[in-house]
């Protein structure tokens, strides 16, 4: 393996520092993610666990591209 | 002054000087437009309600449970299928004949899980999620790469080594060598060999399921396994006096 670049590096920390003692997992973050797109593009409050949705998609690329992909799909039917 | 603008601005009687329209009229030729003109009615009709843009308040669970579900599933793969093209639109390799896969994979799906279903979103939110999933789960697949678990773990091993980490990787300062230094250390004495082969994989930008399938696990437990790492790392850091104000701050310039 090559030496890790500097960005590498600051992903790893910034992984780490954005780190919670309980966090959903990609299961737990799909079963709420509906919800969580339709009441974000409503601009409507987050509850406790759609705040844990929203902090599942900073740490995770794949369910952040789904998440994507759904809120395209919301504002074109709206 | 408005009376004027209004005078001046009113709209003249459509045609009424035109001698071709007043030729159509006298013809009758009018009453030949009239069925094209109501299956164009028909037709823009049926755009607006188009699968995808239904906001109809149908109880889906019931309509897919039916013992005559016919109508329910083709209205509902029309729906995931439109929303796939939303969805996929700015991929050139997807085809539409993946999309129709991944519709009616996707609604296979749905009905295999619709006793999941909480109603915590309107029931297409919640199909298009699966159905996204879907896709997205096949064509990341065409991305995985040509790597052993043994290969893996050897890299995950070389990240404990100053030779990947060095302390200087993030430059000369004195606050982030120190930062550096910790996470090598915490990287060899608190991770186990699977969860450093773990975040390799994430290095190398692997497809998550690529990971866990290296990894002989499942998804939710490939996560938990990464988790826990991110906390033993954060833990150490704590333990190392690196706060994560000093973390910021080390990457504020």
């Amino acid at each position: 393996m090559k030496p890790l670049t500097p960005l590498q590096i600051k992903g790893i920390v910034r992984m780490v520092e954005q780190t919670r003692d309980r966090e959903f997992n990609c299961s737990e973050c799909q079963s709420f993610v509906g919800e969580f797109a339709e009441r974000q593009l409503a601009g409507l409050p987050l509850d406790e666990a759609l705040a844990r949705v929203e902090h599942h998609l900073q740490l995770c690329p794949e369910c952040r591209e789904e998440f994507l992909a759904l809120e395209r799909i919301l504002r074109a039917s709206r | 002054m408005q009376m004027s603008l209004a005078i001046e601005y009113a709209p003249r009687e459509p045609f009424d000087d035109s001698p071709l329209v007043r030729w159509v009229i006298n013809s009758e030729l009018w009453l030949g437009v009239l069925p094209g003109a109501a299956m164009w009615l028909a037709f823009c009709s049926r755009q607006a309600k188009l699968p995808g843009m239904v906001t109809s308040e149908i109880n889906w669970p019931e309509a897919l449970r039916a013992a005559d579900n016919s109508g329910a599933l083709a209205e509902l793969r029309g729906i995931l299928l439109n929303g796939l093209r939303v969805a996929l639109r700015d991929r050139s390799d997807v085809s539409e004949a993946h999309l129709e896969d991944f519709a009616q994979e996707a609604l296979l799906r749905v009905l295999d899980r619709l006793d999941q279903f909480a109603g915590r979103s309107k029931f297409t939110t919640w199909a298009h999620t699966i159905a996204i999933n879907t896709a997205f789960t096949e064509l990341r697949r065409k991305r995985w790469r040509d790597v052993s678990l043994d290969a893996l773990t050897a890299d995950g091993k070389q990240l404990a080594e100053a030779s990947a980490m060095p302390g200087n990787a993030l430059g000369e300062d004195e606050e982030r060598s120190r930062l550096v230094e910790a996470l090598r250390r915490a990287m060899a004495e608190k991770l186990t060999a699977k969860q450093r082969a773990a975040i390799a994989g994430e290095l190398q930008e692997l497809p998550f399921d690529q990971i866990v399938a290296l990894l002989g696990t499942n998804r939710n437990a490939a996560y938990k396994l990464l988790h826990d790492a991110r906390r033993a790392l954060k833990a150490h850091l704590a333990a190392e006096g690196i706060s994560p104000e000093i973390i910021r701050t080390a990457f504020a310039s």
